[in-house]
């Protein structure tokens, strides 16, 4: 029996100290007095639908703190009403000042909200009721949900974007630069290279050279020399760095003077010889 | 007998000392009255087990020092002193400010009464409720008085083990500052308020409340238990109160038959404190062409680049680093001056630890920057820049052959070959004009 008294009187303490609520009812004005919604509150289901208030109206809210069991005025040490944004996870809390007759009003004018109203999305408040005491147990009502006017953004701290996913930035790259259809480029460059040609051919074809020494031993490595100077320069445009061009060029440079030498030489001994 | 048994806890100490590590050192220097030493012991055997080094030293001793020529002699302090009005002279506000920038981490209780703590916490961006206040809750409904709460660990914690049963906790709960480096580890609970004593009145709170600024702490939005990584990667941590470590709080239960959760909660906070959880490190960073594997000195606009960064987390149960491939929010910047891009840097699946991307250089010129720059709150902050010029192409680095020119190009390769075939036909030609004689008699026959 003894081991379990302090349980029984714990049991009674609890069974003894029930908090409720008295006649509790919320009222919306208009800024000029018009009741715009009054309403007994349940203790067990919010009302329908959530209570809205526009920047002008006044929420007017008042209970009775009592015990359950003898109905006696009971004054708790903390009556607060507890905002909470389940959106943004803000909350705000609001202690209520409580009458000895265990009366409590509380009034919420939009046009000037009090500093405990949290930050609002477009969420609804839910407004909660917590009554603690070391005397009862302690209770929480879910009074309503409360529709304010959204307020402005809590401004975050400079740094704060840092600490979470930035938004992706792309470059954007210059448009690519227009080139003319390539059958009209190739149409010129058709131009450019068979006009002088034909010409070129033509006359070509009316003299018609004679060319006997075209591969003559003398003759045939200048003309190839003076072909390997041509390709050397279409080289240095496709890939060849100027350094590499002017060593190939000297080299190929000295061939091509003893070949020309050979060449011209042997040219002017034939015209030397062919004349009479 | 004894030699057994101190053959064993020779064993087991050095097993211990084996099993897990801090990734930063061992050593840790408790400030605490020696008094009261035995009443956290099993959170100082805890950490004794883990492998620390703990050396102890009442408030007011004047060793060991926390810094001896200019170099922190530990890598971890504990400042468990909440009702210590004097200190050693060389523990100031400065001091542990010089260590945490020297990487030292931190782990300090608050109490009640003002003192050093109190007088450094506003510089970490916690706001105290004014002294001798402490966190009561009526709820729920319990035995205990209401300065002594039960709250929850939240399951989202990464640094709290989330299956772990509710905290005892009592004493001084706190709102944070908007400093991102600041976090709660442990919020306070909803139904919470901070008040002088448990004898305060609804009126009393009402005033308080009515004086507008900061005249009520209340709420969620307060914590119990803060963390706050400093720039340099030094972390702190803040607790409300120190009976949160006490053998008392970590025997009792919190409902019949549970344990509380404290004696993990206290393991937890040390442990990220002392740099064992969510700590990261990069490893290397490199980048190169795509196709290519050596990174070059500069790119040329236009260039496709990869960026490959490897990265590490500490496994204290191995004290080990272990590639890490976990993280699916790491961003790679493309800088100059300001991000000209930025884009995620996934994992690399099958290699672990390793993440990469792939992406265009922009076609601007300058002197660029990969920049990983990873802060979550938590996790150690991860950090890296490399410099790299972007150039324009060089001379011969364009296209040789554009569709516009190619009247200029035929033209230029005709001509050329124009000159070999004169050549040819000159140098071949037969030297005694006789062609030339016979084109003369052609036309004078044709007159």
């Amino acid at each position: 029996m003894k081991l379990f008294a302090p349980l029984l009187l714990l049991a009674a303490t609890v069974q003894a100290s029930i908090l409720t609520l008295q006649s509790p009812k919320f009222t919306i004005s208009s800024k000029n007095g018009d009741q715009l919604r009054s309403e007994p509150i349940s203790m067990t289901q919010k009302p329908s639908p959530p209570l809205q208030l526009s920047p002008a109206d006044t929420l007017k809210l008042s209970f009775q703190i009592v015990d359950k069991d003898n109905g006696k005025a009971v004054q708790p040490q903390q009556v607060f009403l507890r905002f909470y944004d389940e959106e943004s996870g803000e909350e705000g809390i609001q202690p209520l000042r409580v009458a000895s007759t265990g009366k409590v009003k509380f009034e919420l004018n939009m046009s000037k909200p009090p500093l405990s109203l949290p930050p609002t999305s477009t969420a609804p408040l839910q407004v909660t009721l917590l009554l603690g005491s070391s005397s009862h147990a302690p209770l929480k009502v879910q009074l309503f949900d409360l529709y304010v006017p959204a307020s402005y953004p809590v401004v975050p701290h400079p740094d704060e974007a840092s600490f979470h996913l930035l938004p992706e930035i792309q470059h954007t790259f210059r448009p690519d630069p227009k080139l003319p259809p390539r059958f009209i480029s190739a149409v010129f460059a058709g131009a450019v290279v068979f006009g002088p040609w034909v010409v070129f051919l033509v006359l070509l074809f009316t003299i018609s050279p004679r060319i006997p020494r075209l591969f003559s031993p003398n003759v045939l490595p200048f003309t190839l020399s003076l072909g390997a100077f041509e390709y050397l320069l279409y080289q240095y445009w496709v890939s060849l760095k100027l350094g590499d061009v002017l060593l190939y060029g000297a080299v190929l440079g000295l061939v091509t003077l003893f070949t020309g030498r050979r060449a011209l030489s042997s040219i002017a001994e034939k015209r030397m010889g062919a004349k009479p | 007998m004894w030699s057994f048994y101190t053959f064993i806890l020779l064993i087991f100490g050095f097993v211990s000392v084996l099993d897990a590590k801090s990734s930063s050192g061992n050593s840790v220097l408790v400030i605490l009255d020696p008094a009261r030493q035995p009443d956290y012991s099993i959170f100082f055997n805890g950490l004794k087990e883990k492998g620390y080094d703990l050396t102890f030293r009442a408030p007011k001793d004047e060793a060991p020092v926390l810094i001896e020529d200019d170099i922190p002699s530990f890598a971890h302090v504990i400042l468990f002193a909440p009702d210590s009005k004097h200190f050693g002279k060389d523990v100031t506000p400065q001091a542990l400010v010089q260590l945490l920038s020297s990487q030292t981490n931190l782990l300090i209780a608050l109490g009640q009464k003002q003192n050093l703590v109190t007088s450094l916490a506003p510089e970490f961006s916690l706001i105290l409720p004014p002294p001798g206040s402490s966190l009561v809750s009526y709820f729920p409904e319990r035995k205990e008085p209401p300065t002594v709460v039960p709250i929850d660990v939240p399951s989202s914690s990464k640094i709290l083990s989330s299956s772990s049963s509710p905290v005892w906790f009592s004493g001084v709960p706190f709102a944070l500052g908007n400093n991102p480096l600041v976090f709660p580890i442990l919020s306070a609970p909803a139904e919470g308020f901070a008040a002088d004593s448990e004898g305060s009145t609804a009126d009393a709170l009402f005033d308080a409340a009515d004086k507008g600024g900061e005249g009520l702490w209340a709420g969620s939005q307060l914590a119990v238990a803060a963390g706050f990584q400093a720039l340099g990667g030094a972390r702190a941590t803040w607790v409300g109160g120190v009976e949160l470590f006490s053998d008392e709080f970590a025997k009792k239960e919190i409902s019949k038959g549970v344990k509380s959760g404290n004696q993990q909660a206290a393991a937890d906070l040390a442990a990220w404190t002392f740099q064992e959880s969510l700590v990261l490190r990069i490893d290397s960073t490199t980048h190169h062409l795509v196709g290519t594997s050596v990174p070059k000195e500069h790119y040329t606009t236009n260039d496709v680049v990869e960026y490959v960064a490897q990265i590490s987390r500490f496994n204290p149960s191995k004290d080990k680093w272990e590639p890490y491939s976990g993280l699916d929010d790491l961003q790679l910047e493309f800088t100059m001056l300001d991000p000209h891009i930025r884009t995620a840097l996934p994992p690399v699946p099958g290699s672990p630890g390793k993440y990469a991307v792939t992406f265009r250089v922009p076609d601007r010129h300058g002197v660029f920057k990969f920049v990983v720059d990873y802060k979550r709150k938590g996790w150690t902050h991860l950090q890296s820049s490399t410099t790299v010029p972007v150039v324009p192409p060089r001379h011969d680095g364009y296209p040789r052959f554009l569709s516009a020119a190619w009247p200029y190009y035929a033209g230029a390769i005709s001509t050329s070959l124009g000159f070999f075939l004169f050549s040819a036909i000159y140098l071949a030609g037969d030297p005694r004009e006789g062609n030339l004689r016979g084109l003369r008699a052609k036309s004078t026959k044709a007159q």
